[in-house]
């Protein structure tokens, strides 16, 4: 469970990008965040990640207050969260494999596992062929594809997608929805943050709108609304 | 775990290091010359003490005895020097050596043998020589000759002549001491901003990964290691080549080093600069081990600071 209690981003005085946000989200639950740039998407994506510590009020996240949280203890954290942007954030002189692997041994796993469990993830994403294919060799559908199941790879509770799908053409995007559907399903909480109109009306699950930092609505099956 | 971790940590450093193998390359050329400037201070410190302590003992005060001394007061005269804490060494020299040393050196002039022999007697008076400790001692002990109770034995105190020699003496060996201190001070502070300069190149090559690492829930040790142990790995190797370079090289200049400062200096002839870099190579690989990982840890620590708090 996320819990965003009275949440207050202010990056200066005369902004804020978030503005007394209240909202709770379920355990393997799916919400897609729309809203106009500048709304405030990726501010709760990041508070949630703790790339950005809240104004005002408390973030709790399946019991644990991470609105004080230290900083030696971010990374705990963020190898609970897996995170996928819209530019990919692979690294270039790493092949698809070794992308993955990098993650798992980020978070401390033992060199066995991480051999066993990268080519599950592959065969998750459908890319097992491509394991030894480096991001400039990959199209942009399979570099967000990678991504994911980077962000998998270390079998987090959250998955925070920030506009997954903005350099990617209709075909691929449908493509990285269907993998988030199927991640979902498989227990993980999913947050996606996108603009795309069409993706969100088709999932048919939650929306949550913000505009100017506030949330102006919050629907379990809702439809994009600006 | 701990293991696992540390040998990704290693490889990860290794990795690094050959990814960017100009950047290593360019990282160890720089801690290289760094090393060997410190090398050269340390040596010309070494050197430069010892030439100046066989200057500090060519110079001596010279004391005169009354014709009309009896050998039993000089002998109590030189008993009285040697027991000084601030006489290093005491040199008595009888009314017949020094005139056999006289004879010596001019034996190739016949009008001396001439003169002596019309004298009919030996001109040249008892005399001592006195070697300090240090040159700030010889007004003490030449006050001390000087004093009244010496008025009937001693006649004359050279100190006077060499006074300004010695001054002077003091006062280099002062500045050098103090110049070096400088220098050497000015140096460290540009090795570590060139150092720190170069590191930090090598880290912002690398900020994209650590955005990345930062992102998969990487521990701060674990996105500083690598840059640490390869900035380790530079000292490391910069230590090998600095001693390649240097030993070599002090073989080569030790003998003209020698002939040219120490020549005459009786005393320390035996003094050679590459003997003593083998004979002190404890102290000299430390010294470089030390300045080395000292310069590295501290420049990767405080160049991957920023990154890490992004």
């Amino acid at each position: 469970m996320i819990t965003f209690n009275k949440i207050s981003k202010v990056y200066s005085k005369e902004s804020a990008a978030l503005h007394d946000v209240s909202l709770k989200i379920p355990t393997g639950d799916f919400v897609s965040i729309v809203g106009q740039s500048g709304a405030g998407k990726s501010t709760m994506l990041k508070l949630i990640s703790a790339q950005e510590r809240p104004s005002e009020g408390m973030i709790v996240i399946d019991g644990w207050d991470i609105t004080k949280i230290r900083r030696w203890q971010i990374p705990h954290l963020r190898r609970q969260i897996g995170v996928v942007f819209q530019d990919f954030k692979l690294l270039p002189k790493r092949t698809a494999f070794e992308n993955i692997a990098f993650a798992m041994e980020v978070g401390g796993a033992p060199t066995r596992e991480v051999r066993a469990t990268v080519p599950h993830i592959l065969k998750l994403v459908n890319l097992a062929e491509r394991a030894n294919a480096y991001p400039d060799e990959l199209s942009g559908g399979e570099k967000q594809r990678i991504a994911i199941a980077r962000a998998l790879a270390y079998k987090p509770q959250i998955l925070i997608a920030d506009e997954p799908t903005g350099n990617l053409d209709a075909l691929h995007s449908w493509d990285i929805v269907q993998l988030l559907i199927k991640i979902n399903k498989l227990g993980t909480t999913v947050l996606l943050a996108t603009h795309n109109d069409e993706i969100v009306n088709a999932l048919k699950k939650r929306v949550v709108t913000l505009n100017d930092g506030k949330v102006v609505s919050d629907k379990k099956s809702g439809t994009y609304k600006l | 775990m701990i293991g696992v971790s540390f040998f990704r940590i290693l490889r990860a450093a290794g990795n690094n290091f050959l990814r960017n193998v100009w950047l290593s390359i360019a990282t160890t050329v720089i801690m290289t010359i760094t090393l060997l400037i410190v090398m050269f201070l340390f040596f010309a410190n070494v050197f430069g003490l010892e030439v100046i302590n066989n200057i500090q003992q060519k110079i001596d005060l010279s004391a005169t005895f009354m014709t009309e001394a009896s050998e039993e007061q000089m002998s109590k005269v030189v008993r009285n020097m040697e027991q000084r804490p601030d006489v290093r060494a005491v040199q008595f020299v009888s009314s017949d050596e020094a005139l056999k040393i006289f004879r010596e050196r001019n034996i190739d002039k016949p009008y001396i043998e001439e003169s002596l022999a019309e004298l009919g007697k030996n001109p040249l008076p008892a005399s001592m020589f006195i070697v300090a400790t240090a040159p700030e001692y010889y007004e003490d002990i030449a006050r001390y000759l000087g004093d009244d109770q010496f008025g009937e034995v001693i006649e004359e105190v050279s100190y006077e002549d060499s006074r300004d020699m010695i001054q002077r003496l003091i006062s280099i060996i002062s500045t050098i001491k103090n110049a070096g201190f400088i220098i050497t001070i000015v140096f460290a502070g540009l090795v570590i901003l060139i150092m720190f300069n170069t590191v930090r190149l090598a880290i912002y090559s690398f900020r994209e990964e650590i955005d990345i690492m930062h992102l998969v829930g990487a521990s701060r040790w674990f996105i500083r290691g690598p840059f640490v142990i390869e900035s380790m790995l530079v000292a490391i190797l910069s230590v090998i080549i600095t001693t390649g370079i240097i030993y070599p090289l002090l073989n080569g200049i030790a003998p003209e080093l020698q002939r040219y400062f120490l020549e005459g200096y009786a005393q320390q002839e035996g003094f050679n600069i590459y003997a003593y870099a083998v004979q002190e190579w404890p102290t000299v690989l430390g010294l470089q081990l030390a300045v080395a990982l000292g310069l590295a840890i501290i420049s990767s620590l405080i160049a991957i600071q920023r990154y890490l708090n992004s």
